[in-house]
């Protein structure tokens, strides 16, 4: 590549009249040039003799077709510079929908030719082979070629509707091809068949941006619509390496679980067993002894143990600091019921319940109590209430595990929505139970 | 192997707020806070309003 450009020298075209209309027809070719078409009047002429004849007279009512690369402009491709000499418009048809793309014939005299193919913006530089692929065995059609697996993307029959300039084969509008894609982003190998002989192309993906800068273009190029069939995966290996930071963010975050778990102190600072039943009139709620909390602000976890059997209690509580009056007011709801069912024995809830309460500084408190049960019959309950500081809890981390995961499922579904795009136009389309 | 920054960044947010809230005992449960309770509560438990006290509860079974 770093080569210095090698740049056909300035030769004088040869010039010839044509032979339908009679206006000057210029060759850039050289001698490799076997039909060209006459700018004026469009009829193909055959140049392969002396004696130029008429390979097929223009039809009046053919549609004009303005490259977007002029003929005999000169661009810069992988250091070699290239000449456009001719340009032909190809059509294929897919269930009755015609689609047509561009070919641009590049000639460099001490290389040859090449070809650039642009079908919505996107385009391909292309370079015919001297070999032919080997094929790979397998469920569906592939080729390998220099260690690479082309898989097969798609057969159509090609027509030529338009050509202008000059080609080193007999070129002519109606002209045929069997054309067998095959892909392995950003390359993609062609074989067109034409009358019993197949030749094979490379092509390379190129953007519009990279054509007009390599051929010094006017303006902007048309932006590439769709998800072209060789067009390399912005997401490619994006995916991959998400995964593999997120399992190192995941084991991160295992060993600061870990961390938490084994440095918690679970500090129990009040245990004690009450009673409670309905119908004695008296004050319900109790509060406990006053407590410390020591150390930094830290959780504190409330546990209530109760013996309900088929039936419900409501506790009203209240963590109160008795040094500031600030208190931390929630209400748990505890219930026990199982029974049988059709022999089918069941249960639900379950007769214990705990909480944590956020971040609670250190200090005096006491716990205030005020329990509940159904007023309609007579309940009670004998219930253990226990409180312990800095209690390691698992919310935050299974969170934290979620949130982690969610840019490498979304960057895998880019990945996947990229592909099936891709393969939408394929002979493989998802709908028709193929695809990627 | 493309690197994310912006997954990095994403990534070292998180374990950092992992890290605070369980360094904090931060707490998804449903409390309130309630400032300035008076200290007669310690001898008077009764004369403490709940917020929580007309809890719509579920009584359960089948």
């Amino acid at each position: 590549m770093s080569s210095p450009a090698v740049t056909p020298p300035v030769v004088k075209a040869k010039a010839l009249h044509c032979a339908n209309c009679g206006g000057p027809v210029e060759l850039r070719g050289f001698g490799h040039t076997l039909s060209v078409v006459c700018p004026q009047c469009h009829a193909v002429l055959d140049v392969s003799t002396p004696l130029v004849q008429i390979l097929q007279r223009a039809q009046e009512a053919q549609e004009r077709v303005h490259p977007k690369i002029p003929l005999g402009t000169r661009g810069q491709i992988e250091n070699v510079a290239w000449e456009v000499i001719g340009f032909q418009v190809r059509q294929i048809v897919v269930d009755d929908v015609p689609y047509s793309w561009d070919e641009y014939l590049l000639f460099n005299p001490y290389y040859g030719f090449r070809y650039l193919s642009e079908y919505d913006g996107h385009w391909n530089f292309i370079r015919t082979l001297p070999l032919v692929p080997e094929s790979v065995a397998g469920a569906r059609p592939a080729l390998r070629l220099r260690g690479v697996t082309y898989k097969h993307f798609q057969h159509s029959n090609a027509t030529t509707t338009f050509v202008l300039g000059e080609f080193p084969w007999r070129a002519h509008r109606g002209e045929t091809a069997a054309v067998d894609d095959f892909i392995a982003p950003p390359r993609m190998l062609s074989g067109e068949r034409t009358d019993g002989e197949v030749v094979w192309s490379l092509g390379e993906y190129w953007t519009g941006g990279q054509i007009w800068k390599a051929f010094q273009l006017p303006g902007r190029p048309n932006p590439a619509v769709g998800v072209y069939a060789n067009q390399p995966s912005p997401h490619h290996g994006r995916a991959g390496a998400m995964w593999r930071l997120s399992l190192w963010m995941l084991a991160a975050l295992a060993a600061m679980m870990f961390y938490f778990t084994v440095s918690a102190r679970r500090e129990q600072v009040y245990a004690e067993r009450h009673t409670f039943s309905t119908g004695t009139g008296g004050e319900p709620s109790l509060v406990t002894p006053v407590f410390e909390l020591k150390g930094r602000p830290s959780n504190v976890e409330l546990q209530i143990r109760t013996d309900l059997d088929n039936n419900w209690a409501y506790f009203n509580l209240a963590l109160i600091n008795q040094d500031t009056g600030r208190a931390w007011d929630f209400g748990r709801e505890v219930s026990y019921y199982h029974g049988n069912d059709g022999g089918e024995s069941w249960t639900e809830g379950g007769q214990s319940d705990s909480v944590s309460i956020p971040a609670i500084p250190p200090g005096h408190y006491y716990l205030r109590i005020e329990p509940e049960m159904d007023s309609k019959q007579a309940s009670s309950m004998s219930y253990d209430v226990s409180i312990r500081r800095d209690v390691p809890t698992y919310t935050f981390f299974l969170i934290a595990a979620v949130l982690l995961m969610i840019p490498p499922i979304v960057s895998t579904m880019r990945v996947g929505a990229f592909e099936t795009a891709r393969w939408r136009e394929s002979d493989y389309a998802p709908s028709s139970g193929g695809g990627e | 192997m493309r690197f994310s920054p912006l997954f990095l960044g994403w990534g070292v947010l998180v374990l950092g707020m992992t890290a605070m809230a369980e360094y904090n005992g931060w707490s998804l449960a449903r409390i309130n806070q309630v400032e300035n309770v008076p200290k007669t509560v310690r001898d008077n438990p009764g004369a403490y309003r709940s917020t929580y006290g007309y809890y719509n509860r579920y009584i359960g079974g089948k």
